[in-house]
């Protein structure tokens, strides 16, 4: 059974169609990024499924506990961390798992007024609210942002700590690399559908231009580009050996994620 | 049940922490009991009688319509419901939160006005005491669902304040408890019976009688009602 499926889910605000038939499917136990640049549908899409918001057409069913980590998230500015997860917790009734508090470095913040946390502090809070209740799958909408370095790698962690517990989370962000580090699998939405699923390495394959190949022999430098890297290598060192020239360093550039997404999404905003 | 009763007791905490709140229902009240008490005792000592009404009606209409709104605005004009929501916290539980808080704030409000006016300035006990306590939550209870109205129907902190001191002057102004209400015209006592106000200070300061509970009993299930069709809509 998937944790997450979506079938032909449409949603429009007034006239403007956000989601123009929508399909995602999620396996459980996989890390998901949903990809789009900015208005593409995204935040509308997780609303729909985490059930915060109606659609007109189509089909949702998300098998398993939901915890979310909203992109734009408040709490009453009197409200102490620890009282909000107090609070979280107890209305679900689990408890705040001091791992998880000491993970996210929420017990540092326990007294302080929601108010009076920076962005990157009120962050954490929302994610160790969204982990409270012990969730099957989680949502993290825009995770990092506002995050510094080590609260970055705290993210990382606890991710990799939710996989091997087999959980299923479902992110967005605008990091590439972080996608690329964290997720299994991806969709990326173009104008309310998606244009590509699949593996990080399969988007790649797919849109990843030919591989650029830099060759330092010792009397120059050669670049080309390789459609088939194997055999235009080979190639190209049969001639430097012809030719006399001794090899020092081959380089390899390859196609970033960040370049295989902006090539797809502007393809697809045409 | 353990979360909501956990959620009460933080909700009271909270609004002890916000100014807005620990004003409307104590500071203000309590520096206008002291001020007005005084002058009222001393020019006219009669008003003993009717001292500890006439403040609980002001403190009460106050701590309703001021401190009340902001708190619901906070929480269904931003992001907090949504957060509330997707943690399995519905949508309802912080109107309920912030209503029982306030309940309770201005309950005690009421008991520490009725023994100061007793002990500071001679006031009088209500002969019938169930009744008085009655007719008090039955004004509390309408009283605070006309400042949800007001906190659930307008979501803009500026515009909520402007809405709850429209609402508060004319409460208290129409309703009787500084000076009759007959020798209003006909017009403005028919606007002061829109307001809790006006029949709770009959109740509490005239006897337990159903020509004043009927009308306060329906404007409760009116503003009551406005509440849970506003409640539906957020």
């Amino acid at each position: 059974m998937k944790a997450i499926q979506v079938e032909k889910l449409r949603k429009s605000y007034g006239a403007h169609e956000v989601l123009r038939g929508l399909d995602l499917a999620v396996e459980q136990g996989e890390v998901f990024a949903l990809l789009g640049v900015n208005g593409a549908g995204k935040t509308t899409a997780l609303e729909c499924i985490q059930g915060l918001r109606s659609y007109e057409k189509g089909q949702v069913s998300v098998n398993g506990r939901m915890g979310v980590q909203l992109q734009s998230a408040s709490l009453p500015f009197s409200i102490r961390a620890m009282e909000a997860l107090s609070l979280f917790a107890r209305w679900n009734g689990t408890r705040a798992e001091p791992g998880l508090l000491e993970t996210l470095g929420i017990h540092e913040l326990g007294k302080q007024l929601y108010g009076k946390l920076s962005p990157g502090q009120k962050q954490r809070l929302h994610l160790a609210l969204a982990l409270v209740g012990d969730p099957d799958i989680l949502f993290l909408d825009e995770p990092t942002a506002g995050l510094d370095v080590q609260g970055r790698m705290a993210l990382r962690n606890l991710l990799a700590q939710l996989k091997r517990q087999g959980k299923t989370v479902v992110l967005t962000s605008h990091d590439m690399g972080e996608v690329e580090n964290l997720c299994d699998t991806l969709a990326i939405l173009a104008k309310g559908k998606v244009v590509f699923a699949g593996t990080p390495q399969q988007l790649r394959q797919q849109e990843g231009r030919a591989n650029k190949v830099i060759l330092h022999t010792e009397g120059e430098t050669i670049c080309f580009s390789a459609e088939d890297l194997g055999r235009d290598l080979l190639s190209q060192l049969e001639l430097c050996r012809a030719a006399g020239q001794k090899v020092l360093d081959i380089q390899v550039e390859r196609d970033s994620l960040e370049q295989c997404f902006l090539r797809l999404t502007k393809e697809e905003n045409r | 049940m353990k979360g909501l009763f956990y959620g009460v007791l933080l909700q009271w905490k909270m609004d002890l922490r916000s100014k807005t709140m620990l004003i409307a229902c104590y500071l203000v009240p309590l520096a206008f009991f002291v001020l007005m008490g005084g002058i009222f005792v001393s020019i006219m000592p009669e008003s003993r009688q009717t001292l500890t009404q006439t403040m609980t009606v002001f403190a009460i209409s106050m701590g309703a319509l001021i401190g009340l709104p902001p708190t619901l605005v906070e929480f269904y004009g931003s992001d907090i419901r949504k957060v509330y929501q997707v943690s399995g916290i519905p949508g309802w539980v912080g109107f309920v939160l912030a209503m029982l808080s306030a309940f309770c704030h201005l309950l005690l409000m009421s008991v520490l006005l009725f023994g100061l006016s007793f002990v500071c300035f001679g006031g009088e006990i209500p002969s019938n005491l169930q009744e008085y306590v009655l007719a008090l939550i039955l004004l509390l209870l309408t009283s605070l669902f006309m400042a949800g109205v007001v906190g659930l129907g307008v979501k803009d902190q500026a515009k909520t304040s402007l809405f709850s001191i429209l609402l508060f002057l004319p409460s208290i102004l129409l309703s009787g408890v500084f000076f009759p209400a007959e020798l209003l015209s006909p017009v403005l006592e028919g606007v002061g019976k829109c307001f809790p106000a006006f029949w709770g200070s009959r109740l509490l300061m005239g006897g337990f009688h159903w020509t004043d509970i009927l009308p306060l009993v329906g404007l409760l299930f009116l503003y009551g009602g406005i509440c849970i069709l506003l409640l539906k809509k957020n």
